[in-house]
């Protein structure tokens, strides 16, 4: 009896074991998913009117928006700076089924306070400013850059007000390097003046904080034959021709290509619940005779066909 | 060291333990088992180096394709550069034409791939150049390295590294990545030659279309370096320029044309190079071991039940397999086990393969052989035993004669006629029921009737000096003895308990049943003894000494009852000086049926 009992068992077993042979084969083939994965919706709001400054971050946040399966949609303001657009953008895009934004932010608190009324919540990662709340700020350490951009300066001073141009509004970022360059400077025994608007021809030594208002300074410099020295942020095409003129004395750069990469990439894995910690990527300050340097050329011209 | 002793010993015991069943079927799935996975590590370890040499010979296939498309173009540009020597420079005295127009045309033709046709002469200074002319303030041909390149060795087409083309003025400011192809040429400048250099700027995007549509397989890729390992084209190029990804460039530039295994980043990973001829740039064809070596969830779920199935399938085979080997070897030892038990109706089986049948009937033959021979040795046991029993019995019968036959002599002598008359007729009643038609076992009756028989004689004998009393108890009506147990001890008691009895001596002879014993009490009022003495009477090592009642009577009633009913049966002794002695018989009580079966050997 005890035998037979046996015999059944192992029966049972075989034919067990030959079912899940028979199944590891069938059932994969029968439960295959094969829809294609769904593209997270990633929008990118910046807080410029245009965003040809942004030509290199946008080829970083294609590149891996494409190897991590989203979408992206590049929104512009009509105003410069309009924090109350960017809000409303934001809102909108929310509704829309966004599933992560980039955001420059013209006004970090006010996107903030705009983030918090939102009933999904979803991750924001932003570029050149935090934002209370955020996955993450894509950035260099922006109160070191303005001290380094303000060391830059100190080599080359030689007595004078240095003009900070200060066309932040609430972008607390590059208020973060204008006060940093401040506070050097002030130790230094410089005298500063903090102005919205770009001086006249007196005034010696001018430096800017964002890649729009040196941009424009450079321009205003170079359309009024201005003599004063400028120093600025940023890597765009137009700026760095600045400096290659010497219309800029010296340029605080990134890979604005990384920021757009690495921004994306956070918000993607965010929204996968996998977000890691952004570590502020490396900057270089840049004078004019070192443009072509082989590591300079890597860092201010993306690599385009 | 001394674990794996243990371990060793501990399996040993186990093995000892273990059924013949268990230890093939065991051995069999091991050996199964062992064998199932070595095929299938071969079989993966094949498949894996198969697969390998797939993905080389894969991106080796691919790479030829792309080196012959990059060979294409860059002899393609070499071509330009050689259309412009040789049909346009050596064509054109500076001092008379320009080179523009031809260079334009050239330029317009090939624009796609070109970002800029351009000849310097041996300072650096522009001849001519297309689209754009006009040199940026601060450029320095002469300190170019695609210049120097030139300069230095003026035999070959010199290819630079991608860089950012930065000499000319563009209003645009596009700042376009290129790579240099510069050729020294002579310039004819009023009849007179004089050194220069051909400037022909690839566009990136050129190289970039002949690697970008390159795929090697699921996370494979292509990136193309100069002899040095400078990167000039990876598909994630701006990635490792902007210091977020690492590529093993450097490592590749130092590789052999062919594929080879390298460790980058812990990554396992097959890279395949080859150079492109001329440039000496290599293209790397990087595919991830992960591609052919990584088994999906499904694939390793189906192996793995496959592997449990044939296990299985193998351990139940191999049972059902050793259970058809061991069984008839079971059932065997089984039939020997229940004849070492004693049980004499076991049927060997004759089952299961030849050696098995063979060994079977092996041990029914040598089971037959011992039967005969045991029974063979019961039979001589018996006749042992009954011839013992002979000369037990035979020892009584002189004693008892000759004293008889002289107290007969004795009464004739003293004309004692009825005495005599009646000593020999209980002589001869006694003899009647001493030989009993030969048969050892006799109802209780004869037994008593002999006893008195035989007091009777000796009554006469000792002048009735002792009186006798006979009794047998209801119940003990049916049962049979053991024939002539009664007189010996009897003769004992007249030879000690009555050796001084005047007339008073009383023996006395009962007979009762207990519960499925026969006991006969022979108890004499006589002198008595010692008990120590009375125990001695039936030591076996005590030398027979025949004197008239030294108690060799009782010993051998008592060794022949033992002989034929066992050791539990016997006599007992209880005696006292002056009180008298008690002599015990104690025998099974023996119905008919019994006796006659004792009696015609069954038991014995």
């Amino acid at each position: 009896m005890k035998r037979k009992n046996n015999s059944l068992i192992e029966y049972i077993i075989l034919g067990v074991l030959g079912t899940l042979v028979a199944l590891t084969l069938v059932v994969p083939q029968l439960f295959r998913d094969r829809r294609p994965p769904r593209l997270l919706s990633l929008s990118v709001l910046l807080r410029d009117t245009d965003n040809s400054g942004w030509s290199a971050a946008r080829q970083g946040m294609e590149q891996a928006a494409d190897e991590l399966g989203a979408e992206l949609r590049f929104l512009t303001l009509t105003l410069q700076n309009d924090s109350r657009e960017q809000e409303e953008l934001l809102t909108r895009e929310l509704d829309g089924g966004a599933d992560a934004l980039v955001v420059v932010p013209a006004d970090p608190e006010a996107l903030y306070a705009a983030l918090l009324r939102q009933q999904t919540p979803c991750p924001v990662v932003t570029l050149e400013s935090p934002m209370e709340g955020s996955a993450g700020l894509a950035a260099p350490d922006n109160a070191l850059l303005g001290q380094k951009l303000a060391q830059a300066l100190l080599e080359d001073w030689d007595g004078g007000t240095v003009v900070l141009l200060d066309t932040a509004g609430g972008c607390s970022g590059v208020t973060a390097r204008l006060e940093a360059a401040q506070e050097t400077l002030e130790a230094a025994g410089v005298p500063v003046q903090r102005t919205d608007k770009l001086p006249g021809g007196g005034s010696r030594w001018v430096m800017a904080f964002d890649r729009a208002a040196t941009q424009q300074a450079g321009e205003e410099k170079e359309a009024e034959g201005f003599a004063f020295a400028l120093y600025g942020v940023g890597a765009t095409a137009a700026v760095t021709a600045q400096l290659e003129r010497g219309t800029i004395a010296a340029l605080a750069a990134w890979s604005d290509y990384a920021a757009g990469y690495l921004a994306v990439r956070q918000a993607v894995e965010t929204a996968q619940g996998e977000g890691r910690l952004l570590e502020p990527l490396s900057f270089s300050i840049v004078r004019g005779e070192d443009i072509y340097a082989p590591e300079n050329q890597k860092l201010l011209f993306p690599v385009t066909s | 060291m001394t674990f794996f002793r243990g371990l060793t010993a501990q399996w040993r015991e186990r093995y000892r333990k273990m059924s013949i069943q268990l230890v093939l079927s065991l051995s069999f799935t091991a050996v199964a088992a062992a064998g199932i996975l070595l095929i299938g590590v071969s079989l993966i370890w094949r498949f894996s180096s198969a697969s390998e040499q797939m993905v080389a010979e894969n991106s080796q296939r691919v790479l030829a394709l792309a080196n012959m498309n990059l060979d294409s173009y860059l002899r393609r540009m070499m071509r330009i550069a050689d259309t412009v020597y040789y049909r346009v420079i050596k064509d054109t005295d500076l001092a008379e034409g320009s080179l523009t127009g031809p260079l334009n045309l050239l330029y317009e033709e090939n624009r796609d791939d070109l970002v800029s046709l351009a000849v310097f002469d041996s300072r650096g200074v522009p001849v001519s150049a297309v689209p754009l002319a006009s040199l940026k303030e601060q450029a320095d041909p002469a300190g170019s390295d695609w210049f120097q390149a030139a300069s230095r060795s003026m035999e070959n087409l010199h290819f630079s590294t991608p860089h950012v083309q930065n000499i000319f003025d563009d209003p645009n400011s596009p700042y376009r990545w290129v790579v240099s192809l510069s050729h020294h040429v002579q310039l004819t400048r009023d009849g007179v030659t004089e050194g220069g250099v051909v400037l022909v700027d690839m566009s990136f995007s050129g190289i970039e279309q002949v690697c970008r549509g390159v795929t090697l397989g699921e996370g494979g890729y292509l990136y193309l370096i100069d002899g040095d390992g400078e990167l000039i084209y990876h598909p994630r190029q701006q990635l490792i320029y902007a210091g977020l990804l690492e590529e093993n460039n450097r490592a590749a530039a130092g590789y052999r044309d062919g594929s080879h295994m390298e460790l980058f980043q812990g990554q396992h990973r097959q890279v395949t190079v080859k150079t492109v001829g001329y440039t000496g740039w290599k293209l790397v064809g990087v595919a991830p071991a992960s591609y052919w070596l990584t088994a999906s969830p499904q694939l390793f779920l189906f192996g793995l039940s496959l592997l449990l199935f044939s296990i299985f399938l193998m351990a139940f085979l191999n049972f059902r397999i050793s259970a058809r080997i061991a069984d008839p070897i079971r059932r065997l030892e089984q039939s020997i086990k229940a004849l070492e038990g004693g049980q004499e109706d076991v049927e060997i089986e004759e089952g299961g393969c030849y050696e098995i049948q063979h060994l079977s009937r092996s041990v029914r033959s040598m089971v037959s052989t011992m039967r005969h021979l045991m029974d063979d040795i019961i039979r001589q046991e018996g006749q042992k035993r009954r011839g013992e029993l002979e000369v037990l019995q035979s020892q009584i019968n002189p004693h008892f004669l000759y004293n008889t036959l002289d107290s007969v002599i004795w009464m004739v002598e003293a004309e004692q006629r009825a005495e005599a008359i009646q000593m020999v007729t209980s002589l001869a009643r006694f003899f009647r029921i001493s030989l009993s038609k030969g048969k050892s076992v006799i109802p209780l009756s004869d037994e008593l009737d002999h006893a008195r028989h035989y007091m009777n004689i000796q009554q006469i004998r000792f002048k009735n000096r002792f009186t006798t009393r006979i009794e047998a108890r209801p119940g003990t009506e049916e049962l049979y003895t053991l024939k002539l147990i009664v007189q010996p001890i009897l003769e004992n008691a007249i030879y000690h308990g009555m050796a001084s009895a005047e007339d008073d001596g009383l023996i006395q002879v009962t007979a009762w049943r207990e519960e499925d014993s026969l006991v006969i009490d022979v108890a004499d009022n006589g002198l008595g003894m010692r008990p120590e003495v009375a125990a001695a009477l039936l030591d076996e090592d005590r030398p027979e000494v025949r004197t008239s009642g030294s108690g060799i009577g009782l010993r051998n009633v008592h060794r022949r009852i033992r002989l034929t009913f066992g050791p539990e049966y016997g006599l007992t002794i209880f005696s006292e000086p002056d009180e008298g002695t008690l002599v015990r018989i104690r025998l099974p009580a023996l119905t008919r049926e019994e006796a006659d079966r004792r009696q015609q050997g069954e038991v014995l």
